[in-house]
């Protein structure tokens, strides 16, 4: 399916009278079935901003946002949620796992608040603990597991309810580099399985050249960089959204 | 939720039993204090009683004619009629100080008398001189044995029994005699006087109509059923002396404190785990199955709180039956008690419900 998440004309203002601070000017995007997108800029550029808003969990001061072509109705709270239930995962800085729950019931309880079948609850379990090397840990608290462990899960469990859009917010920033590597390969992996839309945000350029698409943000404004295969990880072209060439 | 953390989950429950123990306990006092109040008149097994007009409780009794037991009989419905003398005197104890002691006088069916005798028996009151004390004020009286011997009003009495479980909440113990004994006693009584006419009816349906047809045949007396005696009695201290209202500002202190540290407990355990829910809502939860989440949750720590509270009650009220300041209570106080203690546990985590929702999804990804 194309176009499964789409911005347009995403504005977002915090504050108010003089203190009014304008964080997205202008916001168009579209992401199609299984792209993976990375997104960049410096600290207070608005990525959390964004990805709230992606996220259904933030309403834009002005402008639309359309989850699998239908426009998302941010007044109304429960529908908001039923999005979030139904359509999206998160995978946040720290794993955020329940500390009173295994890591299998972790994975369950948000397949059951996802209205699925308890046969198939199980059977998706199974196949991403297998995925993601979990097994061994499944009976196992989040507080024995090391951070990698953790967001390993938190992937598990992002995805367990089989979400069109998984949002990702510096999933790394509290790992190290090889640990954090990893983190985000198998992530881009099990993404692509799932053919959902992926938009990670990160601090760390060297992640960059994993994605399909690289979007920096900076003054409340969009571009993306072109990734060319030939160029990878050296060069990129950049395109401002607003202008899109040939309109 | 907090299931996971064995030994949290035992310091909420055992809080939340103490602070129940603590609001039962206040309450049982008053309860108590309650029963204290009337227990003479509730025990006496009669179904009315007739006084000199204005009495406001049986402590306070004055002089009737003893003629009023006659004239009461007379009245249609009347099965038995006996009377009751309340005098204040001074008892000398043997270490030489004077305490003052309420000398309840008794007529030959012994109503108004003690309920439960621990030593000798309860007829003794009608041996020349003899009078029956509780064990409760042994001390106060410096009694030590039966047979003992000591004075009342200057003249001399025998310990002739104990009772048990005669308490008074004035510090004057009560002295159990014969009404013949008493007007030797007691100054201010001539000796063709009684204090109260105890009645009981032919038919327990028609308490009421009898008494209203004694208080017609009678003049200057008023007469009222056992219940509305006890009533006035307790309203009397209660409500009317300095005492009484210490008691009610100390359980309803001691109520409040309890039900408000029952609900504090469930409103920050709730607080404690504030991110989890805001991860919970980010992931798609609706609001009402983190409702039922936390009301199961505070259900579950309320009920097993109140429960083991309950239990400390229960024994204390058996531990203290027999000292002068008992814990007591009623399946109604209970059962009151446990509701509004149950309000407030619920209360508790529903305001942490409202500070849950209030929060924004957002900040878990912050
Ligand atoms: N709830 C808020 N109220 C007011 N200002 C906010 C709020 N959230 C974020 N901001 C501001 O918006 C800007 C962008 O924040 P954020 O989206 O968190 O940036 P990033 O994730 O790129 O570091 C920052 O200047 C921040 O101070
Ligand atoms: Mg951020």
């Amino acid at each position: 399916m194309k176009n499964v998440l789409v911005c347009r004309g995403i504005t977002k203002s915090y504050g108010s009278g003089n203190l009014v601070e304008q964080v997205l000017k202008r916001v168009d995007l579209e992401f199609s079935q299984g792209e993976a997108s990375v997104l960049v800029g410096p600290s207070g550029s608005g990525k959390t901003t964004l990805l709230s808003i992606l996220g259904c969990l933030l309403e834009p001061s002005s402008g639309e946002l359309l989850v699998e072509n239908s426009a998302v109705n941010f007044s109304d709270k429960s529908s908001l949620t039923e999005v979030r239930r139904q359509k999206l995962g998160f995978i946040f800085q720290q794993a955020q796992l329940l500390p009173f729950l295994t890591i299998d019931d972790n994975l369950s309880v948000v397949g059951r608040n996802a209205g699925m079948e308890q046969t198939d609850i199980d059977q998706r379990v199974n196949k991403l603990l297998d995925r993601l090397q979990l097994q061994p840990l499944r009976h196992k608290y989040p507080t024995q597991l090391s951070g990698g462990q953790r967001q390993r899960v938190a992937i598990a469990r992002a995805l367990l309810h089989r979400p069109s859009i998984v949002l990702a917010d510096e999933p790394t920033a509290a790992l190290d580099w090889n640990t954090g590597k990893t983190v985000v390969e198998l992530l881009l992996e099990q993404a692509r399985i799932e053919n959902a839309v992926l938009v990670v945000v990160t601090h760390d350029t060297r992640m960059l050249p994993l994605f399909d698409r690289i979007l920096s943000i900076a003054d409340g404004l969009l571009v993306e960089r072109q990734q060319t295969a030939a160029t990878e990880n050296t060069f990129y072209t950049e395109t401002n959204l607003d202008h899109p060439p040939g309109l | 939720m907090l299931l996971y953390n064995r030994s949290r989950f035992a310091m909420t429950i055992l809080g939340i039993s103490l602070a129940y123990f603590l609001a039962a306990a206040q309450v049982g006092l008053l309860v108590g204090w309650i029963h204290t109040n009337s227990a003479i008149i509730n025990h006496a097994g009669v179904d009315i009683w007739v006084m000199s007009k204005g009495t406001r409780t049986l402590d306070y009794g004055t002089a009737i004619p003893r003629q009023r037991i006659q004239q009461t009989l007379s009245v249609p419905g009347v099965k038995w009629a006996e009377g009751m003398l309340v005098g204040w005197v001074n008892w000398q104890h043997p270490e030489g100080k004077r305490i003052t002691v309420e000398v309840i006088g008794l007529d030959n069916g012994n109503a108004g008398g003690p309920w439960r005798m621990s030593e000798g028996d309860i007829s003794a009151v009608h041996l020349p001189e003899t009078v029956i004390v509780d064990e409760l004020s042994r001390q106060a009286l410096g009694i030590i044995e039966l047979g003992q011997e000591t004075e009342m009003e200057g003249k001399r009495v025998i310990i002739g029994g104990f009772s048990q479980g005669v308490r008074t909440f004035t510090a004057a113990p009560f002295v159990f005699t014969s009404i013949e004994n008493a007007l030797d006693y007691v100054p201010y009584y001539r000796d063709d006087e009684i204090s109260f006419v105890l009645v009981n009816c032919e038919n327990a349906a028609e308490v009421k109509s009898v008494r209203d047809r004694i208080a017609m045949e009678i003049n200057d007396v008023e007469v009222l059923t056992t219940e509305e005696f006890a009533d006035r009695s307790v309203k009397y201290w209660m409500l009317e002396t300095g005492v009484g209202i210490t008691v009610i500002i100390t359980a309803s202190l001691g109520l409040l404190v309890g039900v408000v540290i029952m609900s504090q407990t469930l409103f920050s355990i709730t607080q404690d785990h504030i991110n989890n829910y805001a991860t919970l809502l980010a992931l798609g939860f609706h609001q009402k199955s983190l409702r039922s989440i936390i009301l199961t949750q505070s259900l579950i720590l309320g009920g097993g709180g109140i429960t083991i509270g309950s239990l400390l009650f229960v024994i204390s009220c058996q531990l203290t039956a027999l000292s002068p300041i008992p814990l007591e209570t009623t399946p109604l106080v209970s059962t009151c008690l446990t509701l509004f203690s149950m309000l407030f546990c619920v209360a508790g985590s529903w305001f942490s419900i409202r500070a849950v929702f209030k929060l924004d999804p957002v900040s878990v990804f912050h």
